[in-house]
Order: structure tokens, then C-alpha cells, then sequence
């Protein structure tokens, strides 16, 4: 199959597939990886290699889009919005989460710090998508489900910015192949990499905002947002700093400067789903099923204390901040789904760590199939005992 | 020419607490549903509802902060399935459903100016605004194709 042909299969089949798995309640995003694991090398083998080898480059342009569009949650009007439950049950959820796996990695399985270090950081992010589909189909309504939606909202930020940190980190142990490291200088390189990333978000995001009076069209409108995201991402790929950080400052300088900055986030939309499908899709074709069975252990140990993470770190925020019970008890549980940022992490992991990449992402794309199946159970027990379910689906 | 030299000055307005049975009230006799400014104290203006905003009432209302949330699938509702409730008319308040991004034009812009953004933001009619971002009248695409008309002689 040629690269063109393969890529409109690949389109007409990832929308045929989201049909079906929606009507069984399922999110889209399962299927598209779903249909990845199943048309990739691992099993049907239709996936041309050109379109396999570009892996990299769409993950680079569609985590670079979606982090761009997550900086615009860091608005001063959104941040007055939020409310304390929902900033401290995330921050606390994702940061449990990034902590106890690391430590599980680093002290149960021995793995190394670096290693251990970068299944931490994937493990802090949630995937919206399933968590939200149950609460519209439950027509769930109430404070533990607004404090629900906020949180996995925010969620990705966070686990952002902390995989940002993390891969830093791990970028400059791995590189200087040291057993124990030089505090300092990782310290100072992990730095670089994230102020350098705000640098370059805001000067790009002055000169878009700048730059943006001379337009006239929607066509435009579109070109020059796409244009400038893509410029973005590509000098930070260059100058070896954060592309999630530096979209995600781009976002947040940019809607902090620009008062009708929605135009922008808006204008992507009209063409970001072809490319999420085809990520996902591409997602799901680089699982390497050979490295299956090796990784029984690691992907059991992520499973298990990714979810105790977010329970208890969602549990500790809500009494800090003095949620209710329900949410003290329940709200963790919503959030086990795992999917798009976490793939996109992990795909960057398999990029820049040639050795132990295939295995973090083979893991990831595992557990995120896992994930994705029993996360919607998981939500629908919470919304139950949260008592905020408004109607049973027939 | 400058916008407020042609604008609308009477304009139905609505406020955050306006209900959505009292919304529909005011329209019941229009054929189409036309962008009305909310605005509060001072008339100062807050936001905007358009029909689109009407939909939100089909579905339980989503923080605003979804919508930055990537990968969603896109709601789908089919409106004549939906359970309604007779007090869905005084329990929704515009507030829940107005839209609070929304442009806004000088009153002391130029026509150019105005025509400008409503083709950049495919737009038709815009609420017109004082210094103070108090609302002072809406302008539409018509007035000002019936401007430029008026201008060249054909009316």
C-alpha cells in the first residue's frame, strides 16, 4: 500500500471504527488506537513504513498543538475561576501519582533512576476523554462531578510541566551515563531546557500577537496560527528545549497579552482531528508486541500504583482543601483513564532514549488499552457513589 | 464614517440572571434569532447570546475549561430526543449559557475597520462599545453594505 493510500484507509477506518466503539460507550481515542494496534506492524501489517516512520513528526506537531492549546488554562480569569479543591486535588493527584510509581520503579523493581523517573512522569497524566463521555451519558450533575471535570481538566497541564522537568532530568543523567549524578549540573541543564522554553514561548507569542493585526481572513487566520505553532515547535526541537513547555508558554503568554486570543485556539480546531486520529492511530501501530511479555512485571507495577497514586493524591488535596466526603473518597477513581498526553510522552520517550524507549512505550500503550476499558467503570462506581448520577442509560 | 454614525441604538438586552423561558418570551415572534448583548450594572457589557448558545440548554452545562481539554469527542446531541423539563425554563439563566468570548467594537472605529473584522471572524453583527466597555448600539453587515449604497447613489 502507497503512503497516500495507506493515509485515507487509515482516515475512512479510524472514523468507522469511532462509530462502532461509541455506540458500545466507548471514546474515540480507544478505537483509533484500537485500529492502530490491529492494521500496525504487530498484527495486520497494513500501515505503509512511510507513513510508520513519520511517527515522531506527527507526535512532535500534535503534542506541540494540544500543549499550545492547554497554556490558555493560564489565564488570570481562569486561575480566579478554578477554586482550591480543583487546583489542589490535581496538582496532588498528578504529583502522587508521578512520585509513588517513580519510587515503586526505582525501589521494587530496581530499575534505573532515569528510567523510573520517566514512567513517574507519564503516570501523573489522564485522559479526559473516557471520564468525560461517562459523565455525559449519566447526565451527572453536581459539585463532585464540576470538581471531577475540573480536575482532569487541569490535569494535563500539570503532567506537562512535570514530564517537562522529568525528561529534562532524565535527558541529562542518561546522556553523562553516571551511576550517581552531579546535582548541580543537572540541575542547572534541566533549567536551561525549561526557561529557554518560556523564552522562546513568549517572544513567538509577541510576535503572533503583534503580526496578527495585518490579517484580513479566516484562511489566515488559520495559515499564520498554524504557522506560527509549527515555527515554535520547530525551534525548540532545534535549540534542544522543551517542545511541550514552549507551546504551552506560547498558549499562556499569548492569551495573557491578547485580549480576543480565542481566534487562534479556535482557528486549530477546524483542523486538528485528522491529525489526533492519525497520532493515535500511529500510536497504536508502534506497539511492538514482541516486547509484550517482557514487560509483565513493569506494566503490572504501573497498573496498580498508578491508580493508588491518583487515589490518594486526590484524596489528600480534597482534605487540604476541605472537600466533601464523597470527593475525598471517590474522586481519584475518576481518574484512571489514560490516554493522549500520556502516548505522546511516552512516543517522546521512544525517541530520545534509543535503548529503553520501545519498552516505556510499549508499556504505555499497553496499560493505556487497559486503561481506556476498565477507566469508564471506574468513573461510573464514582459517579454512583458519589450519588450524582442523573439518569441510567438503557 | 465612524460606527456609531450608523449603528442600531435600540437594542434588546438581556442580563446574567435573565431566564431562559423569559429569553425565549422576548423572541417569540422572531423568525430568527438575533445576537443579544447581556449586560449588567452601568451597561456595562459582559457577554453575548447567540442561537448557538441555545443549544447549551439541551445538555448539562460544561465548565469552560473543557474546552481547552484535547482529544474530546465532540458533543452529539439530537435535540428532539432530549429529556426537557418544564423547569429548565426558569432554572437556566443566561449566565450559564452566554458566550464570555466574544468581540466587541469601538463605537469610534471606522466602517472599514468594523467590516474588516466581521470578515476575519466571519461574523455578521457585533455589539458597539463605549471607551468605558459600556454597550452603545450593535452593528451588522447591513448597515454597512447600506451605508456604502447610500454613499455611491443607489439609494
Amino acid at each position: 500500500m502507497n503512503t497516500i493510500l495507506g493515509l485515507g484507509f487509515i482516515l475512512l477506518a479510524g472514523l468507522f471504527s469511532a462509530r462502532l466503539i461509541n455506540k458500545i460507550r466507548f471514546p474515540s481515542v480507544t478505537a483509533y488506537l484500537i485500529l492502530g494496534i490491529l492494521i500496525g506492524p504487530a498484527l495486520f501489517k497494513l500501515v505503509p513504513k512511510g507513513i510508520l516512520d513519520a511517527s515522531g513528526f506527527i507526535s512532535n506537531i500534535v503534542l506541540g498543538i494540544i500543549a499550545f492549546g492547554i497554556g490558555q488554562n493560564f489565564s488570570r480569569d481562569n486561575f480566579n475561576r478554578i477554586g482550591k479543591p480543583v487546583m489542589w486535588i490535581s496538582i496532588l493527584e498528578a504529583c502522587g501519582a508521578w512520585v509513588l510509581v517513580t519510587l515503586v520503579f526505582l525501589v521494587i523493581l530496581r530499575e534505573p533512576f532515569y528510567l523510573s523517573l520517566l514512567f513517574g512522569a507519564i503516570a501523573s497524566a489522564t485522559a479526559p476523554a473516557a471520564t468525560v463521555m461517562v459523565i455525559r451519558e449519566y447526565r451527572a450533575k453536581g459539585i463532585f462531578t464540576d470538581t471531577l471535570l475540573g480536575v482532569v481538566a487541569i490535569d494535563d497541564a500539570w503532567c506537562l510541566i512535570i514530564f517537562a522537568i522529568s525528561l529534562a532530568i532524565s535527558q541529562t543523567i542518561y546522556s553523562h551515563k553516571l551511576a550517581t549524578f552531579f546535582l548541580i549540573k543537572v540541575f542547572l541543564d534541566s533549567i536551561l531546557s525549561i526557561f529557554g522554553a518560556f523564552i522562546l514561548g513568549g517572544i513567538v507569542a509577541m510576535a503572533l500577537s503583534y503580526l496578527s493585526r495585518y490579517l484580513h481572513t479566516q484562511t489566515e487566520l488559520l495559515i499564520f496560527t498554524l504557522g506560527f505553532v509549527f515555527l515554535n515547535i520547530g525551534v525548540a526541537i532545534w535549540l534542544k528545549l522543551s517542545v511541550l513547555l514552549a507551546n504551552m508558554f506560547l498558549g499562556t503568554v499569548l492569551v495573557n497579552i491578547n485580549k480576543s486570543s480565542f481566534k487562534f485556539f479556535d482557528a486549530l480546531k477546524t483542523v486538528d482531528s485528522p491529525l489526533f486520529l492519525l497520532f493515535f492511530v500511529l500510536a497504536g501501530a508502534n506497539l511492538e508486541i514482541r516486547i509484550l511479555p517482557k514487560i509483565g512485571l513493569i506494566g503490572l507495577g504501573y497498573l496498580i500504583f498508578r491508580i493508588v497514586g491518583k487515589v490518594t493524591g486526590a484524596s489528600l488535596g480534597a482534605r487540604i482543601s476541605n472537600a466533601s466526603k464523597s470527593i475525598k473518597r471517590y474522586l481519584g477513581w475518576g481518574l484512571v483513564p489514560q490516554a493522549g498526553v500520556a502516548l505522546g510522552c511516552a512516543l517522546i520517550a521512544k525517541n530520545d532514549f534509543p535503548e529503553v524507549g520501545s519498552i516505556v512505550f510499549t508499556t504505555i500503550v499497553a496499560t493505556t488499552v487497559v486503561y481506556e476499558l476498565i477507566g469508564p467503570l471506574c468513573t461510573k462506581y464514582a459517579l454512583r457513589k458519589a450519588g450524582e448520577v442523573m439518569l441510567e442509560p438503557h | 464614517m465612524q460606527v456609531k454614525e450608523i449603528m442600531s441604538k435600540e437594542v434588546i438586552t438581556v442580563k446574567h440572571s435573565t431566564t431562559l423561558r423569559q429569553l425565549l418570551e422576548i423572541f417569540a415572534k422572531f423568525h430568527m434569532f438575533p445576537l443579544i448583548p447581556v449586560i449588567e450594572e452601568n451597561n456595562r457589557l459582559v457577554g453575548i447570546i447567540s442561537f448557538r448558545n441555545l443549544l447549551n440548554a439541551f445538555r448539562p452545562l460544561e465548565p469552560e475549561v473543557l474546552k481547552t481539554v484535547p482529544f474530546l469527542d465532540e458533543k452529539k446531541e439530537d435535540i428532539f430526543k432530549t429529556d426537557l423539563t418544564e423547569e429548565i425554563g426558569n432554572l437556566v439563566v443566561v449566565e450559564d449559557i452566554m458566550e464570555k468570548n466574544f468581540i466587541s467594537i469601538q463605537e469610534e472605529s471606522s466602517l472599514e475597520e468594523a467590516f474588516s473584522l466581521m470578515e476575519l471572524h466571519l461574523k455578521e453583527e457585533f455589539p458597539v462599545v463605549d471607551k468605558r466597555g459600556r454597550l452603545v448600539g450593535m452593528i451588522g453587515i447591513f448597515d454597512i453594505i447600506r451605508e456604502v449604497f447610500h454613499q455611491k447613489g443607489v439609494i
